[in-house]
Order: structure tokens, then C-alpha cells, then sequence
């Protein structure tokens, strides 16, 4: 009763917020926006009660909402998977409204503010209802309000002609992503005869793998997954940071979820699955951190550390696959933990990570980070919480990123277990990169970091650049405190819980680590000299050195560059003209070096190029008279009942 | 409670003799150029010194500067808890987990390569590049050859790695033989030294480390060193503990930890006498020609895997 109310009561906020905002669109102000995203906050602080009493607990939850016919009705049925996911959601949405608060004032019109709050809460509670959907017809239902408000809000800063190129292609792919969902749905429906999300059985293995390939296309657009990744980069620099924090913290993790319900709890999964599954999301990893390397963006930046992320996640389901079917119950346990306890981490830190650079962005206004540095001097708590989440990221001890790629490291190294020496090789092939992921990630951030925060400004704005207001520090705060605590008591959160993991006791390590420190400190403080004074930084005798001399986010990476040229394929272009025939006397020219964008060029375009063609045809079909449309809807209708005929 | 004794224990030990290593690898570097090299106490001398010198800080630093000697040390000191020398203790806390200790190590690196951005210097910013580059290419290198000691000893705890060794004769193991080439390699990379980075140069364009601690002065300099150093001896250490794990003890009394610390040091010595004819005997190798010696190093420890896997 208490669970049915909470519920309600959330569900009820969301949707009045939403259409008070939209009917109000024009004319509210900005008490009435902050009253709605109080109110928001307060909806979500609802949802994580909910949800986090349901994990605790270990109960289910059902409600059936509204019932269309017998067959199409929008219920919910929340276990701990589900409820699990709804605490990931509810948690960052409820931070993410707080980081509006401050946030949303910045920039835009009173409409389009008004509009996006309203589009936010929207965003929200659909992403709510997926995961807590019992049936696939409301699964979809959701899936594609999702959709459809994520694209109006990337669309916030229409009048860009970028942003609407963006926005563009994110809708495009998104209703791939649909169109790929709907197969596998219909498909399971064909089997079974209902749309519950329920186990099906007796099928062929054939008719299995059609639904799964169709599945794991439609979820892995929507989660990123290479090579369907392309729209992430562009949604993600496009959209306010606070929508780009929700749309890498939360909306990918749904698709995850998807991925997970149906291969664990609905699809029995057959053996090459779980090979595919580790391929696509180790190429996912080691590509998303390469192509984050060259990355000047800092938002682009992120978002190709989400595919990295969903990757590493992909792996963990991946290995749980390998696992369960050679029936290493243990091990798959601990991967398919790993997978998900990833999944709450990178909610957290990746929206961490988009909040404080979201406020980096506001106060330098500009995206290039080769325009920022120093900024640590003047923006001290926005840089530090930064600090924390890239620390996080990059996996080191004692933060939560940390314990979660420890676990699939773990299930890596302990796959000598399987007899079949192929599929060791390929397990092993799979940890050298996954290794070679982690330790990019750390560069990577150790460039993001010490290019924005660190050194003398690189431009005017970025000297001038202030601190943000409270709520902008406050929200991703609350972030930063969770990726310590979720790193440093994973060992007894998970003990507590009644699964005892391989994991080292980070709790007594952290400890051990603040009395080393301590001693060290006392030790200086007794022994070393206290004294310390200020002078120029060392240049080789040049007097006055500027941030023209430091080194540049293009200097950085380039060595990583260079080693994996055949990856990144750039190519370089120069021009010279010459004043004399003899090509001696150089007057002018132009050099300019390019990444070749493989996936772009060789998927994208050629898929998009024969699907014109295509329509190109049909479209000739199109420029009849009547009489002809009339001849084709008879050809059309014969051919039907041709079919029914012979399908009956 | 014993874990506490082992702690002070092992990390005394090990902070006493780091700077000796690191002496006696300069000694020897110096008898094959013909000259007689510093004594052996230098780097005990240098940095009781430079405890006592005052620090110098850029204007251009920001408190990441202040803080990262102290990350450093902390980092290293607890990662030198995963490689017992003493003795070895009874599991506690999962403290000998390979991706712990290797993640303690990242841990001092990512904070060093920042310091060497913080000042603004080209120098630093080259160094961090450089540092992050190598550590990124020789990091499925390391992650190989554990993954194959763990495959051939059946477990993937350092304690639990050491304690197999010690009680089986693996040195007569080709896969060993195999894996102590790429560990080898691991140990010449990770402390910086020829061909991957000449620790003695500075101010030259080939240096990786040293340029990004430039900035570095007086206590803070100390500290930098000191955690370098030890972060040598754990790594010797490892690589003294699975091939010649001879007089190391897992029942720790009086006797046999004497044993095993004199055993170290005479082992420690030898390597670092053989470290240091390998440093002389290389030129320092260009930067983008470093792959390829990371590919032979995972060659090696590949097919160590292919062959415990095929066997």
C-alpha cells in the first residue's frame, strides 16, 4: 500500500509538472520553473525510497495501470533488477534537477526553458516506466516518449545549425533503434502469444538468434555500442550538460537494462551469443577511449568515454554469458555484479563528469579545451569535484570505477577455467585490451584534467572565468560522495547483500592508507624543511614564459596518436604556392591534418546512400494519377489475401 | 595485530634498502664507463639533503603540486603491502589482489603526470605525455604476464603467487623462464630507465620521468625520490619473489625473517648489478620505436599462455 502510493504519487508529479509546464509554456517564470524542479527533486527523492526498498528487500511490486484492451495495457511489475535500475535513474534525475536549479538560468528563452523543464520531466518518469514495464507494449510505449523528449531537448539550442544536424541524426538513429525493438517484440509475441516480458521457450535456435541479433541491434544503438555509436558524440555536445548528464548517466543504462532482462531473464542465451556479446563490447572499450584521446571537445570527450564505458559494461555481460553457459556459476555472478555495479558507477561519475564540465562550460564559454587551464585557481570546488570523477573513471583504488573494472578483471583472470583453448585465447586477447582501455582512460583524463584546471589560462575568458552558484557545486557533490562511499564499502555493501565477491576490502585499505598518510605527514612535519617560497616556473633562462609555451591537448596526445595511426587513419593535406617557377620562394599555403572517420565513412554514408537510392525508386512509383494509386491499392490488396491465404 | 607487524615491518625494510639499489645501479653504470661512480650511501646522503632544503614553487601551481609527492609516497608504500620481503603474511583485506597493486602504482602515476602539467612547462607537459603513452602501451603487457603467472600458479594473489613458488621448483620451468624475460621488461619500463627513458639526463628531450618531477624541489623532492626508488625494489621484488623465491619465508620468527631479509638484499643486489649492465649496454631508443619492444615483451608472455594453455 505504502509502495503503491509512492509510486502514484511520483508518477502523478511528473506528468502535472509536465503538462503544467507545457500548457503554461510561455508565461512561466522563473520562480515557477524552480518551483517545478523542487518539485522534481522531491518526486525522485520518492522513486528512490521506492526503488531502493525493493533492492534492499528483495520484494516485487505490481500495478495494473490502464488497461487499453486485454492484451495492450500499460502494467508495471518492479523485482530487483528493475528496481535496481530505477534507483540509478531516480538517483542522478534527482541530482540532475538540483544542478538545474542553478543551471537552466544561463542561457535560452523563457519558452525554451519553460519547455525543457517540462520536456525533463517527461524524459524522467518515461525512463521510470521502461524498466518498470511488465509488458512489451508499454516497454515500447516508453521507450519512444523517451525518445522523442530526449530529441526536443538536444534540440535546445535550435537556432545552431549544428545543433539541429545533430539532433537530426540522434532522431534518426533512435527510431532505428525502435524499429529494431519492435522485430524482436512482434517476434517474441509470434512465439509466445502475449506481450508479457516473460521466458520464452521452445523455440528453434535459429528463430532465437534472429530475436537476439534484432534485440542487441536496437539496444545497442540506443546504449552505444560500436559500431552504432556515431549519435552519442553528436546528441551529447549538442544538448545542455544537464540533459547530456541524464542522457549518458541514465538513458544508456535503460538500454542496458533492456539487454540484460532479455538475456538473463527472458532469451535463454546460447554459447555465441556471449562470444559476440565480449567482441562488440571490446571494440566498443579499446575504440571509445582511442577516439576520446584525440577528442579537443571536452563534451565529445565524454561522450566517447560513454561508449568506452558501455563497453566495459558489455564485456561484463559478455563474460556472465561465457560463464553460465560452460556453467561457472560463481564466476558469471561475479561478472554479470560487475556489469551492473558498473553501470550505477558510471552513472555517477559520468553525470559527475558532465555537471562540473557543464559549469566549466558556462563560466569560460567555450567547449575547447585547448581555451581553458588554470582554471583549478579560480573555480577550486567545481575542479575538484572534477577531479573526483575523473579519478573515478580512470578506475583508481579506492573509488568505485575502481571496483568494477577490479571484478571483470577478476572474471578475466580466472577464465582458465573453460576447457576450449580457442575461446581462452580469445578471453585473454580480450583482457590485454581490456587493460589497455583502463590505462588510455587514465591518460585521457589525465589530459582533460590538467588541460582544464591546471597550468596558466589559455585565454582571456578562461582567466576571467568565476565560480558557479551553490546548486551547481551542491549537485554534483552529492555524486562525488557516492563514488567514494561505492568504492570504499563495496566489500561490505555486497556482503550485506549475501554475495561474497573476490574484491579486496577496500574499507581497511582506505583506512590503511589515511594512517600511511598521516605518518608521512608527521614525519615531514618533524623532519623535512617547512619552508617553501614562490618563483617562475623553469624555461631554460626565458624570462616571462606565457601560456603560448605551455604544452597544448593536441601536444598530449599525440605520441598516442602516433602509435595508433593505422587506427585513427589520419590523413595530411598541404598546399604550397610558390613566387617562382623553380618552387624556391615559398609565398603562401595551407597544411591541414584529418582523422579519417571509418565508421562514418564506410557504414553511415553507404548505408544512407543506398537507402536514397532506394527511395529514389519507390519515389518514381509516386508521380502517378489517380487511376494508378488506385491499380496499386488493388495489387496490394490481392497480394494480402494471396498471403493470409497461404499463411493460413 | 600481525598484520600490523608485518606492515611496519616490510615497510621499513623496504624504505632502508630502496636508496641502496638505487646507488649500486649507478656504481655498476659507472665501472663499465670507466669511472669510479658515487659511493654507495649517495642516495641516503641526497636525500637526507634535500629534507632539508627548502621548496620552490612555480606561480603557476595549484594545489596538485602540493599534494602529489604525498599521493606519491602513500601510493607506493601501500602498494609495497602487496609485496612481502620479509616475510609472507596471512591473507588480510584482499591486500595481495594484482589489479590492487597495479592500480596503486596508476594511482602515483596519474597524480605525477598532473604535478608535471601544473607548473605549465613544456618540460613537464612532455613528460606527463610521454609517461601516460608508455604506461597506457605497456599496460596489456603487464596485465598478460600476470594473467599468465596466474594461469601457470593457479591463482591471481600475489601472497598466494609467492607462496607456490616458494614451495615448487619452477625455476626449471621453460614458461618461467619465458615470463621472467617480459617481467624483466616490465621492471626496466615502469622504473624508467634505458631504453625507455635515461634516468640521468635532464633537460633532454629523451627523458620521460625526470622532466616531470623538474619542478620539484627540497622535501617535496625527497619525497618524489624516495617513492620512486621504492617503487623499484617492490618491482625487483616481484620479480625476485616468483623466480628465485629462495629464503623467503611464510612462518615468520626471528630466524627466518633474517634469512629472508639478508637473502633479499643479496638477491636485490645481484639484480640491480644486472639491471645496471643492461642499462649500459643500450642506447636509449626513440619514443615511437618503444612498441615494438612492448610487442616482443607481450610476445613472450603470450606465448607462455599458449603453451600452459596447449600443454
Amino acid at each position: 500500500m505504502m509502495m503503491n502510493l509512492l509510486f502514484v504519487c511520483g508518477l502523478c508529479v511528473f506528468f502535472g509538472l509536465a503538462l503544467a509546464q507545457i500548457v503554461f509554456v510561455t508565461k512561466a517564470s522563473a520562480v515557477v520553473r524552480r518551483f517545478s524542479l523542487w518539485a522534481m527533486l522531491l518526486a525522485s527523492i520518492l522513486f528512490l525510497a521506492f526503488s531502493l526498498n525493493i533492492v534492499l528487500h528483495n520484494s516485487t511490486f505490481s500495478l495494473n495501470l490502464y488497461e487499453l484492451t486485454n492484451d495492450l495495457r500499460f502494467s508495471f511489475l518492479v523485482d530487483r533488477l528493475a528496481a535496481y535500475f530505477m534507483l540509478i535513474i531516480s538517483l542522478v534525475s534527482g541530482v540532475a534537477c538540483l544542478y538545474s536549479l542553478g543551471y537552466i538560468e544561463h542561457n535560452g528563452t523563457n519558452t525554451g526553458k519553460n519547455f525543457l523543464v517540462a520536456m525533463m520531466s517527461l524524459f524522467i518518469i518515461s525512463m521510470l516506466l521502461i524498466v518498470a514495464s511488465d509488458n512489451t507494449f508499454s516497454f515500447l510505449f516508453f521507450w519512444e516518449i523517451m525518445s522523442l523528449t530526449s530529441f526536443f531537448m538536444v534540440l535546445f539550442e535550435r537556432e545552431k545549425p549544428d545543433t539541429r544536424k545533430s539532433a537530426l541524426f540522434y532522431f534518426v538513429m533512435t527510431q532505428m533503434s525502435t524499429v529494431f525493438l519492435m522485430f524482436g517484440f512482434i517476434a517474441i509475441h509470434h512465439a509466445t502469444g502475449s506481450f508479457d516480458i516473460g521466458s520464452v521457450t521452445g523455440v528453434s535456435p535459429f528463430f532465437k538468434g534472429a530475436v537476439f541479433l534484432s534485440l542487441f541491434i536496437g539496444f545497442g544503438i540506443k546504449a552505444g555500442i560500436m559500431p552504432f555509436h556515431k549519435w552519442l558524440p553528436y546528441a551529447h555536445s549538442a544538448s545542455p550538460s544537464n540533459i547530456s548528464a541524464l542522457m549518458s548517466g541514465v538513458m544508456i543504462k535503460v538500454a542496458i537494462y533492456g539487454l540484460v532482462r532479455y538475456l538473463v531473464f527472458v532469451l535463454t542465451p546460447d554459447r555465441w551469443w556471449g562470444v559476440m556479446v565480449l567482441i562488440f563490447g571490446t571494440f566498443s572499450a579499446v575504440l571509445g577511449v582511442i577516439y576520446a584521446l584525440k577528442e579537443h571537445d571536452i563534451k565529445k570527450l565524454l561522450a566517447y568515454h560513454s561508449i568506452e564505458n558501455i563497453g566495459i559494461i558489455v564485456i561484463g555481460i559478455g563474460l556472465y554469458l561465457i560463464f553460465q553457459s560452460y556453467g561457472f556459476t560463481d564466476l558469471a555472478t561475479l561478472a554479470l555484479i560487475a556489469a551492473l555495479f558498473h553501470s550505477l558507477n558510471h552513472a555517477l561519475f559520468k553525470s559527475l563528469l558532465f555537471l562540473t564540465t557543464g559549469s566549466v562550460i558556462n563560466a569560460t564559454g567555450t567547449r575547447n579545451i585547448e581555451k581553458m587551464g588554470g582554471l583549478i585557481k579560480v573555480m577550486p570546488y567545481t575542479g575538484i569535484l572534477f577531479l573526483i570523477g575523473a579519478v573515478s573513471i580512470a578506475a583508481l583504488p579506492p573509488f568505485n570505477g575502481f571496483v568494477s573494472e577490479l571484478m571483470i578483471f577478476q572474471a578475466f583472470l580466472q577464465s582458465f577455467v573453460i576447457g576450449n583453448p580457442f575461446l581462452k585465447i580469445i578471453l585473454f586477447l580480450g583482457l590485454s585490451l581490456f587493460a589497455l582501455t583502463s590505462a588510455l582512460a587514465a591518460a585521457c583524463f589525465v589530459k582533460a584534467f590538467g588541460l582544464i584546471f591546471l597550468a596558466a589560462p589559455r585565454s582571456e575568458e578562461a582567466r576571467k572565468a568565476k565560480e558557479v552558484s551553490t546548486s551547481m557545486i551542491a549537485a554534483p557533490a552529492i555524486l562525488a560522495i557516492g563514488c567514494l562511499l561505492l568504492g570504499v564499502f563495496s566489500f561490505q555493501l555486497f556482503s550485506s547483500q549475501g554475495y561474497t565477491l573476490p574484491i579486496p576490502n577496500l574499507m581497511v585499505i582506505g583506512l590503511v592508507l589515511i594512517i600511511t598518510l598521516a605518518l608521512v605527514w608527521l614525519f615531514m612535519r618533524l623532519v623535512g624543511n617547512k619552508n617553501s617560497r614562490k618563483s617562475e616556473t623553469w624555461g631554460c633562462g626565458i624570462i616571462s614564459q606565457n601560456s603560448k609555451m605551455e604544452y597544448t591537448a593536441s601536444g598530449f596526445s599525440e605520441p598516442i596518436l602516433t602509435i595508433f595511426r593505422p587506427i585513427y587513419r589520419t590523413r595530411k593535406k598541404s598546399e604550397r604556392n610558390f613566387n617562382d617557377a623553380g618552387k624556391s620562394i615559398f609565398k603562401d599555403g595551407t597544411a591541414e591534418i584529418q582523422t579519417f572517420k571509418l565508421f562514418e565513412e564506410r557504414i553511415y554514408i553507404p548505408v544512407a546512400n543506398f537507402v536514397q537510392k532506394l527511395s529514389n525508386i519507390i519515389s518514381n512509383l509516386h508521380d502517378v494519377d489517380l487511376d494508378t494509386y488506385i491499380l496499386y491499392s488493388f495489387i496490394a490488396v490481392v497480394i494480402l489475401i494471396l498471403a493470409v491465404g497461404w499463411l493460413i | 595485530m600481525s598484520f600490523i607487524i608485518y606492515a611496519l615491518l616490510n615497510t621499513a625494510f623496504v624504505m632502508l634498502i630502496s636508496p641502496l639499489f638505487v646507488s649500486l645501479i649507478k656504481k655498476v653504470k659507472a665501472y663499465t664507463q670507466g669511472r669510479q661512480g658515487p659511493p654507495l650511501l649517495q642516495t641516503y646522503y641526497m636525500l637526507l639533503k634535500l629534507l632539508k632544503k627548502e621548496r620552490v614553487y612555480s606561480d603557476n601551481t595549484s594545489l596538485i603540486m602540493r599534494i602529489t609527492p604525498y599521493i606519491n609516497i602513500v601510493c607506493v608504500l601501500v602498494a609495497s603491502l602487496c609485496v612481502p620481503v620479509v616475510y609472507i603474511p596471512a591473507q588480510i583485506a584482499g591486500f595481495g589482489s594484482i589489479i590492487l597493486f597495479l592500480y596503486l602504482l596508476v594511482f602515483a602515476k596519474f597524480f605525477m603526470a598532473l604535478a608535471g602539467l601544473d607548473a605549465g612547462s613544456t618540460f613537464g607537459g612532455m613528460g606527463s605525455s610521454r609517461e601516460m603513452t608508455v604506461s597506457a602501451v605497456i599496460e596489456p603487457v603487464i596485465i598478460i604476464v600476470f594473467a599468465a603467472l596466474g594461469l601457470l600458479l593457479k591463482t591471481t594473489n600475489l601472497y598466494d603467487m609467492f607462496t607456490t613458488s616458494l614451495n615448487s621448483s619452477l625455476f626449471i620451468n621453460p614458461s618461467t623462464l619465458l615470463i621472467s624475460l617480459s617481467l624483466f621488461i616490465i621492471l626496466i619500463v615502469e622504473t624508467a630507465r634505458i631504453p625507455v627513458d635515461n634516468p640521468e639526463t635532464h633537460l633532454e628531450l629523451t627523458m620521460i620521468h625526470e622532466a616531470m618531477i623538474l619542478e620539484y624541489s627540497g622535501s617535496d623532492l625527497a619525497m618524489m625520490e624516495m617513492s620512486h626508488a621504492v617503487k623499484q625494489t617492490i618491482l625487483m621484488a616481484v620479480f625476485i619473489n616468483i623466480l628465485i623465491p629462495w629464503g623467503l619465508t611464510s612462518a615468520p620468527n626471528a630466524l627466518t625473517v633474517s634469512i629472508s631479509a639478508v637473502t633479499f638484499i643479496i638477491k636485490g643486489m645481484v639484480l640491480a648489478v644486472a639491471v645496471g649492465f643492461f642499462e649500459s649496454m643500450f642506447a636509449k631508443s626513440r619514443l615511437f620505436r618503444l612498441p615494438n619492444l612492448f610487442m616482443l615483451a607481450f610476445f613472450f608472455s603470450f606465448s607462455t599462455i599458449l603453451f600452459e594453455l596447449l600443454k
